[in-house]
């Protein structure tokens, strides 16, 4: 063999006999396609060489050669969906670059399209791939901006950037920002405040604690006004719906608390509370930022969705072949779908026919042999089919568009159970409020001063300040998230972890979820010696999932590789071959009856036969076994309570046989993705949470729809997004992990509630009683935190252990 | 010691402390812990070249900026 040469541009490596070879400045250069080639000339011509420098040995992948008319880009329904007007009047457009593989890509697409006479801005994210474009549309249009991209070897594809994402992110940010000024100037105030209770016992003059009162004054108003924003805003938004909640305490009680010190500062009557305002809102701020942290965004799962869906089809009208958008085709127009597209329309064939996967819709990885006058289903896609077919059904109508607007729906309307906390909370800020206002009118009706009988009341609120009751949940979501994390379990949003603890019920999909999703070979049996090489490289030239089991088998005994002549496949029923003469074929019985060989072996599994020149030399049995764990999780899961049901969208048979070996009672076989998110609605009439769990596009709409979904780290990338939780060990052992550690933390919250509450059970009746100094409040703040963060470190060490 | 030590001092080391603050909230603004990666890579592909092209590119913005006239 030949030494293998890479191609100047996209590094991939060839033989050199297949490579272009050019001559540039006295110096070969090899290209693997005419691609590459183009994409090297426009860089060198626009004195953007250095980028191969830049990006030094990362093997890029080749320019496509063919593209769709980019002229669609142009269209006012195009600009109306993705395109945005900028304050100065320019155009903006969102993007997702394709083919980004290291950061000499990011920087050539950036320089490239900033080189082009009428961008402003373009700003590309290297790790999502997703690229701000400002243009100026008096000089340039959108689809010689596309042109640019795509002559440089990458494509784009546009995403609507209004949604969740970037306000998900926004909010993020401003989050932070006000958490870094609350952390700063409690900080110092925390360190000017030391000074003050060391005075307290030992004696200060009135001279040097205005002093510090002032510095506290200036450092907490930005606190109070910028940081506890946030408060005012939600206890606003609570009371507009008549809710009383943990809001509405803070921002009550850290006003009132901060007006009073400034009054005390003014008229030197005695301490001042500032140190407290600020510690209040910080805590509760972090609390708070842990929780935005925590939350997912939807926003990217749609995108995806929309980007996997081609804007045009091939359609044959008057004898030709013409592209046409998908609003376009009408029903009764004639498509055509070539080997490897996406049947877009449902219809019926009228010419051609081959093997459909339609994993998308039913999760079984066996190919669908179709034929004239059957019916194509949106959503599948053409293994070896070269059909026309006459559409039955538009778009909008298909079931292809019915599943995305489902799902859109599903991921929007997602049930959301109440957590703990928050319940807590409303209760706890009511009564609080309530027993300061007792405890102030009792005081003054006493007869106290206004100023003492104030003092107390507010020094009820700021015991019971609710920072540890707002670090209760965060923390212990958080211990529950890095437990996960280290498991190979993602929750991808700390509120999970308390829905999945509630859980009662538990629905697993078959195909890949219980079982290995692919065939695997059971047991052989040889009727005569042979050259195993021979089948070897037969089932080599197969995509087949059957082919495919039999080679892995094979495999780890053979390493031969023969060239086989006049190699034909037949759908569904195998591959037949030539060699030295011999005529050798591999697959089902159909193809043994076509062939007039005669066989007697009978079995219930899947049988691959073997055969050289019409003699059966040998049979493989195949199986989708089942997980090695499969039985012991879900028995445990049962041993616990909860209810375990197996949805398929495989036939009865085969669906009763697994359910009988691994001990699930409760079986949907034949579903549709319809049918299974169907059936989870229907959980959720009777009250029930379920947990559902699945691999593959068929499952998506039923992930969606339910409490919690959790997907196999292998499932197909948007059955990952729509998830809630991703197992990536692909091992029903780590989801009963995920149980575990989900019920752990929920145990963590309660007792971190219970810890808060209990020290205000003990702290408040003090207040109550006009015990309570600056330094005590400050002081039994930082302690009832650190008990929580503490309790919550606790059990993170013994699972660290366990 | 007079009070206005300690005022001083006080307000010296909260004054520098916000700069610190504020050079750290313009910072999160601007964008620049968005991605982390670009931002890391910006020193390597640093230049003469990019300089250029940064100047060039603030000038045929001014230059967009001032002709622009939208589409109706």
């Amino acid at each position: 063999m030949s030494e293998k040469i890479a191609c100047t541009h996209c590094h991939l490596e060839f033989d050199e006999s297949v490579l272009i070879q050019e001559e540039i400045q006295n110096k070969v250069h090899y290209f693997c396609c005419k691609g590459c080639q183009g994409v090297y000339h426009l860089l060198n011509d626009s004195g953007l060489e250095s980028f191969y420098d830049k990006a030094g040995d990362t093997k890029l992948a080749p320019p496509l050669e063919q593209f769709e008319d980019a002229s669609n880009f142009d269209a006012p329904a195009f600009y109306e969906k993705f395109v945005k007007s900028t304050k100065d009047g320019f155009k903006q457009v969102s993007l997702i670059i394709e083919g980004i593989h290291c950061s000499a890509c990011v920087w050539l697409n950036e320089k490239a399209l900033q080189k082009m006479d009428g961008v402003i801005e373009a700003n590309i994210n290297f790790t999502n791939n997703k690229a701000i474009i400002v243009w100026a549309e008096d000089v340039l249009k959108l689809s010689e901006i596309i042109m640019m991209i795509r002559a440089i070897g990458y494509n784009a594809f546009p995403y609507d950037a209004s949604i969740q994402e970037v306000h998900a992110n926004a909010a993020r940010k401003d989050y932070y920002q006000r958490m870094i000024v609350a952390i700063f100037a409690s900080m110092n105030i925390m360190m000017i405040a030391v000074a003050q209770y060391s005075g307290f016992f030992t004696g200060i003059t009135q001279e040097y604690k205005n002093i510090f009162n002032i510095a506290e004054w200036v450092l907490s108003t930005p606190v109070l006004f910028y940081s506890g924003w946030i408060f005012f805003r939600g206890a606003y938004f609570g009371l507009k719906n008549k809710i009383v909640n943990m809001d509405l305490l803070v921002s009550t009680g850290a006003t009132l608390t901060y007006f009073y010190s400034i009054y005390i500062t003014l008229l030197e009557l005695g301490e001042a509370y500032f140190d407290s305002v600020s510690m209040i809102i910080t805590f509760v701020l972090v609390g708070k930022f842990l929780e935005v942290l925590s939350k997912k965004s939807a926003a990217d799962t749609l995108d995806i969705i929309g980007k996997q869906i081609p804007s045009e089809v091939h359609v044959l009208k008057d004898e030709k072949i013409i592209s046409l958008k998908l609003g376009e085709v009408k029903v009764g127009d004639i498509v055509i779908v070539s080997s490897g597209e996406k049947v877009l329309f449902d219809g019926t064939i009228i010419q051609g026919d081959g093997s459909f996967d339609e994993s998308n819709l039913t999760g079984e990885n066996e190919p669908v042999y179709k034929q004239n006058g059957e019916r194509v289903i949106s959503g599948t896609v053409s293994i070896d089919a070269d059909i026309h077919f006459e559409v039955k059904k538009d778009f909008e109508h298909s079931t292809l568009a019915s599943l995305v607007s489902l799902l859109e729906s599903a991921i929007n309307k997602k049930p959301k159970i109440e957590q703990l906390a928050n319940k807590l909370s409303e209760y706890f800020s009511s009564v609080i409020l309530l027993v300061s206002l007792v405890t102030f009118v009792v005081w003054y009706l006493w007869p106290h001063s206004f100023e003492v009988a104030f003092m107390v009341g507010i020094s009820v609120i700021i015991i019971a300040c609710p920072c540890a009751l707002a670090l209760a949940t965060p923390v212990a979501t958080l211990v529950g998230l890095s437990l996960g994390a280290k498991r190979g379990i993602l929750f991808k949003e700390a509120a999970q972890i308390e829905t999945m603890a509630k859980a009662t019920t538990l629905v697993l999909d078959k195909t890949g979820t219980i079982t290995k999703g692919k065939p695997e070979v059971t047991s052989s049996h040889n009727f005569q010696d042979f050259d195993i090489s021979l089948l070897l490289s037969l089932v080599k030239l197969s995509k087949h999932p059957v082919a495919q089991g039999v080679l892995e088998y094979l495999d780890q005994k053979v390493d031969a590789h023969l060239v086989l002549d006049t190699y034909k496949q037949i759908p569904a029923k195998g591959i037949v071959a030539e060699y030295e003469g011999k005529q050798v074929l591999g697959g089902n019985k159909k193809l043994l009856d076509s062939y007039e060989i005669e066989c007697k072996h009978k079995s219930e599994n899947t049988l691959f036969y073997f055969a050289i020149d019409k003699q059966v030399v040998a049979i493989y049995e195949l199986q989708d076994s089942i997980k090695e764990d499969a039985k012991q999780v879900i028995e445990s899961f049962q041993s616990r309570g909860i209810e375990v049901v197996m949805l398929t969208g495989d036939n009865a048979d085969s669906a009763k046989r697994v359910a009988n070996e691994v001990g699930i009672e409760t079986i949907l076989s034949e579903q549709t993705p319809e049918d299974k998110s169907k059936y989870i609605q229907r959980l959720h009439d009777d009250n029930k949470s379920v947990v559902m769990v699945g691999d593959g596009v068929n499952d998506i709409l039923a992930l969606a729809h339910a409490d919690i979904g959790i997907v196999m780290g292998s499932g197909s990338d948007i059955a990952v997004d729509v998830s809630d939780v991703v197992l990536l060990n692909d091992s029903l052992q780590s989801l009963e992990d995920a149980f575990k550690i989900s019920r752990t933390t929920f145990g963590l919250i309660k007792q971190n509630l219970g810890i808060s509450l209990l020290y205000n059970l003990i702290t408040i009746p003090l207040a109550m009683g006009g015990y309570i100094i600056p330094l005590i409040a400050a002081i039994s703040m930082s302690v009832s935190s650190l008990l929580v963060v503490g309790n919550s470190m606790r059990i993170r060490l013994q699972w660290m252990k366990g | 010691m007079d009070s206005w030590v300690i005022v001083m001092m006080m307000s010296a080391s909260i004054f520098l402390g916000s700069i610190a603050l504020f050079g750290f909230i313009w910072a999160v603004r601007s964008g620049q812990f968005d991605d982390k990666e670009k931002y890391l890579n910006g020193a390597k592909y640093d230049g003469e070249d990019e300089l250029n092209h940064a100047v060039m590119l603030e000038k045929k913005k001014k230059k967009l900026k001032e002709n622009y006239r939208p589409p109706d």
